[in-house]
C-alpha cells in the first residue's frame, strides 16, 4: 500500500492545473484551484451538477473548509464520495467500456446544454460505482466558448471509440492495448489494424480514419491560420456527440468463442459436489465477515454471489474477456449493486503504470481485500503457468487476509487434461504438498472434501506479515 | 485556438476536422431529430407505445 500520510498527493492527479486529488487521514478530498473557480461557479451554478447527480452520471461532492494544501493557489476544497473499488479500462470487458463511453457522451450533451463542454473525455475518468458508470472528476467542465470545437474530442476518440472499434471489428484481446499507452489507442494504428470494411461505416470512416489522415495532414500546424474563419455552432456539437454515440452504439461483440465463456462453472461437478461446494463457501464467508471480497478466476461470477449478496463488495476477476463480459451482463440486467466484474490474468496482474509508475496502481496496491476466494484456480496457476505452490500461497496471502481455496488433486480430469500432453513435472502436487506449502503463509482452520471428487476447499487466515 | 486554458493539446487535425465537418454534423443530427418524429407519429398511430431509445 502507499502511504496516505496527512495530505498526500495522489499519484494520478497533475496534468490538469484545475485542481487536484489529496488524500487526509485517509479520505479523498481534491483542492480546486483560483485558475478554475469561473468553470466551477458554472457548473454549481447553472444547474448542470445538479442535474448530473440527479441522473446519477457525476460522482457527488460537498464543499469543506480544510486547510488547502497549496493555499496560494486554492479557491475551494471539496469532498467528493469515494468510490468503492478503482479499476481501470484495460481492466473492463467489452461492455463496460461501451457503457462508459456512452455515459462520457451523455455527460457532454448535458454540459452543451448548461453552456459548458467536457475539457477531457479520459477513459481513466469514469469508475464503476455500485454496478454503474459513474464520472468522477468533477473539473472535466468548463464553459463553452462560442465557435470552438470539442477539445476532448481526439481523447474520446483515442480513449473510447478506436478501442472499441478494435474489439468489436478486430478482436476483443484489443482491448489490452489501453494498458501500454495511457492515452488510449493512437488513431493512425486504429486505421491501419481496422479491418476494410470498417471504412464503410460512415461514422468510423469519419471518427477514425478521416480523423488519423486529418492528424497526418495537418500535423504541427497553427489552426487559427488554417481555420479560415470556420466556427463550430452549438448544434454542430451536438451533431458531433450524436455522431459518436451512433458510432459507439453500433459496435457489439458476442461474448461467445473465448475460452471459458460457455465452459459454465458446473462443468465438472456433480450436482451434489456443486451444492455441497456453495454450502462450504457460504459458510466459510459468513466466518469470516469479510467487506470486500476479490474472487479470483470467478468465471462468470456464481460463487462471487455468495460474497455480494452477503453484502460484501465483491471484485470478480477473470481472464476471459467473454466470462467478464458474461458476468458484466447479468450485473447490467438484474442491476447488482455489490460486484464488480474486471479482467486480470493472474500470472501477470495489473502493474503501475503511466507517470513515474505511480499514475495507474497495481492490483496489489488497491487491496488487501478482506477475503480472497480461489476455487478451481490453483492449478491453473501452480501447474499451466509452473509456479510453485508455495509462490501462490505467499502471492493470495499478500491480496487479502482470509483464504477460500479448493485445492484440485492431479487425478480429477481438470487437471489430468492440463497434464495429458505434457511431462508431469510436479512430483509435489499433492495434498501434503499443497498443506505444506500454504501452511507457510497461511493458518489453516477448515479443510472440507467435496463430495463425488477428489477435491478439498480450505478456510485460511494469513499469518501475521 | 481562442481560449487560453485549454491544458490538453487538441490535435491540429482533431480540431480543424471538426470545423470542416461542422456543418455535415449539425445536419445530420436535425435529420435524425426530424426522423425520429416522423417514427413516433407512426407509432403512435398504430397505437405502438413510443420507445424512448435506451441510453
Amino acid at each position: 500500500m502507499k502511504s496516505r500520510s496527512k495530505a498526500a498527493r495522489e499519484g494520478a492527479s497533475f496534468r490538469d492545473p484545475s485542481g487536484f486529488v489529496f488524500y487526509h487521514e485517509g479520505a479523498p478530498f481534491r483542492q480546486i484551484n483560483q485558475f478554475y473557480r469561473d468553470d466551477y461557479r458554472q457548473l454549481m451554478d447553472s444547474g448542470l451538477y445538479q442535474s448530473l447527480i440527479a441522473e446519477k452520471l457525476l460522482v457527488a461532492h460537498e464543499e469543506v473548509d480544510l486547510p488547502a494544501p497549496v493555499p496560494q493557489l486554492a479557491y475551494q476544497i471539496i469532498r467528493p464520495e469515494p468510490v468503492d473499488f478503482i479499476a481501470y479500462p484495460f481492466e473492463w470487458c467489452f461492455s463496460q467500456l461501451k457503457d462508459a463511453a456512452l455515459l462520457t457522451l451523455k455527460v457532454q450533451d448535458l454540459a452543451l446544454q448548461h453552456e459548458m463542454s467536457l475539457k477531457d473525455a479520459s477513459a481513466f475518468n469514469v469508475q464503476f460505482q455500485h454496478g454503474r458508470p459513474v464520472l468522477i472528476d468533477s473539473l472535466s467542465f468548463e464553459r463553452l466558448k462560442a465557435g470552438e470545437p470539442w477539445i476532448a474530442y481526439r481523447q474520446f476518440c483515442q480513449h473510447f471509440l478506436a478501442p472499441l472499434a478494435l474489439m468489436s471489428e478486430r478482436d476483443v484481446r484489443l482491448g489490452q492495448w489501453s494498458r501500454l499507452s495511457v492515452d488510449g489507442v493512437p488513431l493512425d494504428l486504429a486505421s491501419r489494424l481496422l479491418p476494410w470494411h470498417s471504412r464503410l461505416s460512415f461514422p468510423l470512416q469519419i471518427h477514425i480514419h478521416l480523423h488519423a489522415r486529418a492528424q497526418r495532414r495537418y500535423a504541427g500546424e497553427v489552426v487559427t491560420e488554417r481555420r479560415g474563419g470556420r466556427a463550430m455552432s452549438t448544434q454542430a456539437l451536438l451533431g458531433l456527440t450524436s455522431s459518436l454515440r451512433g458510432a459507439v452504439r453500433g459496435l457489439t461483440w458476442k461474448a461467445a468463442g473465448t475460452a471459458w465463456a460457455d465452459y459454465g462453472e458446473t462443468h465438472s461437478y456433480s450436482q451434489g459436489a456443486l451444492r455441497a461446494k456453495r454450502g462450504i463457501v457460504e459458510e466459510f464467508l459468513a466466518r469470516t465477515g469479510a467487506k470486500q471480497v476479490w474472487d479470483l478466476g470467478a468465471n462468470t461470477g456464481d460463487f462471487s454471489r455468495l460474497a455480494s449478496e452477503r453484502g460484501a463488495l465483491t471484485i470478480a476477476f477473470d481472464y476471459d474477456p467473454g466470462a467478464v463480459e458474461l458476468n458484466y451482463r447479468r450485473v447490467r440486467a438484474e442491476s447488482e449493486t455489490m460486484i464488480l466484474p474486471l479482467v486480470q490474468d493472474l500470472t501477470n496482474p495489473s502493474s503501475g503504470v503511466g507517470w513515474a509508475n505511480r499514475e495507474r496502481l497495481s492490483l496489489l496496491q488497491r487491496g488487501p481485500a478482506d477475503a480472497v476466494m480461489a476455487l478451481a484456480l490453483i492449478h491453473h496457476l501452480a501447474i499451466a503457468n509452473n509456479v510453485p505452490l508455495v509462490q501462490v500461497a505467499s502471492f493470495l496471502a499478500d491480496l487479502g487476509r482470509w483464504l477460500i481455496v479448493e485445492f484440485v488433486p492431479k487425478q480429477d480430469p481438470q487437471v489430468s487434461r492440463l497434464l495429458a500432453n505434457r511431462e508431469d513435472i510436479f512430483p509435489f502436487y499433492d495434498r501434503e504438498g499443497f498443506e505444506r506449502d500454504f501452511a507457510a503463509h497461511y493458518h489453516i482452520h477448515e479443510t472440507r472434501p467435496l463430495p463425488d471428487s477428489d477435491r478439498l476447499v480450505y478456510l485460511m487466515e494469513a499469518l501475521p506479515r | 485556438m481562442s481560449g487560453m486554458n485549454m491544458y490538453l493539446d487538441p490535435g491540429s487535425g482533431s480540431y480543424l476536422l471538426q470545423l470542416l465537418i461542422a456543418g455535415l454534423l449539425g445536419g445530420l443530427l436535425l435529420l435524425r431529430m426530424y426522423w425520429a418524429k416522423v417514427k413516433g407519429f407512426f407509432r403512435k398511430l398504430f397505437g405502438k407505445q413510443v420507445d424512448e431509445e435506451p441510453e
